[in-house]
């Protein structure tokens, strides 16, 4: 393994970075939605890399991977709300275009 | 060495095919293949985690984004009927670019620049060295308070599966320990979880609960009578 670990936090960074261009650049917000999934995901590839970088004696840091897996559940809880309040959106407006979410009254 | 040379060859594979499917995300202007793409992206990330050793997670990942969260994208885009979006001008597309180009920069740059990365010196080791020549006498001694490893410069520590199996089984004998093949990843994590996380996981399950609730109370029809 001699991968340094750079590499890895520059991954996480590009993979960063293309889910914010998704959220700046899409109208959809499904999609929208996923690319912030894919910002969360790309944390926990630098989160892994950390434990492995700080670990002694060739046992990684596991408290970084606790970290993440916790970030994985909350983002499950995240996506079942987020979906049923862009289904709740859909029956009020018939449509997921977030520009046209322009009036605080219909 | 020959393993390694494949074990890097993997991952710069994976990398790409990784961002690749990303920018697939951003770039299909139909959500299912966005969801697809979505899919694949999350399947190369795992892959990487495998290669990183913590196997217990890419699973998760696997199960968890590509299984659960891609499959309830994909029921509310069946469901909502959505079209694929017209193109939303050139000043969001210029601006969402240049924003993220600035980002990745930043991370780029501050990744090149970690601390050992360039010199091997630790910043935590130069400030302890420095409290010392102070004299100030209740702080720790900088063989105590310096971490193990100095900075986070060079390429990532080996595994060692004899020295994990050794931590995982406090009772083991020596020789056990020395004949243990594979890395002992889900023990461990797990004894991380269950001892020194255990009520932050409980509480946990009280958020994964209320999400449930929440989804179910926002989803429903409202009547109105």
């Amino acid at each position: 393994m001699t991968i340094p670990l750079a590499h890895y936090l520059i991954l996480s960074g590009i993979l960063f970075s293309i889910g914010l261009a998704g959220v700046l650049i899409r109208r959809n917000i499904l999609v929208v939605f996923m690319c912030l999934e894919m910002m969360l995901s790309a944390a926990n590839i630098s989160l892994v890399a950390f434990s492995r970088a700080q670990g002694t004696a060739g046992i990684p840091v596991y408290d970084a991977q606790v970290l993440s897996l916790f970030i994985v559940a909350i983002a499950a809880a995240e996506v079942s709300i987020g979906l049923a309040l862009i289904v709740a959106m859909f029956r009020a407006r018939r449509t997921v275009d977030s520009t046209s979410l322009n009036s605080l009254k219909d | 060495m020959f393993e390694s040379a494949i074990c890097q060859i993997i991952f710069y594979v994976f990398a790409a095919l990784a961002a690749l499917c990303a920018i697939g995300v951003v770039a299909f202007r139909n959500p299912v293949a966005s969801a697809m793409n979505m899919a694949l992206s999350f399947g190369f990330t795992a892959a990487i985690l495998f290669g990183m050793g913590a196997q217990f997670l890419g699973i998760v990942q696997l199960i968890v984004y590509a299984g659960a969260i891609l499959v309830l994208f994909l029921f509310v885009v069946m469901m909502l009927d959505v079209k694929a979006e017209e193109h939303s001008g050139l000043m969001p597309m210029v601006v969402g670019v240049v924003v993220a180009s600035i980002f990745a920069g930043i991370v780029t740059h501050v990744a090149l620049h970690l601390p050992g990365a360039q010199d091997g010196a630790c910043p935590v080791i130069t400030a302890c060295e420095n409290i010392d020549a102070l004299a100030v006498t209740d702080t720790p001694k900088a063989e105590t308070a310096a971490p193990q490893q100095t900075g986070f410069g060079g390429s990532l520590p080996q595994l060692d599966s004899k020295a994990a199996n050794q931590a995982a089984n406090p009772g083991m004998r020596p020789e056990a320990a020395a004949a243990a093949t594979g890395y002992p990843d889900v023990k461990l994590l797990g004894k991380t979880l269950f001892t020194q996380y255990n009520i932050a996981f409980v509480i946990l399950s009280f958020a994964l609960l209320s999400g449930t609730v929440g989804a179910v109370a926002l989803a429903r029809k409202i009547r109105k009578d």
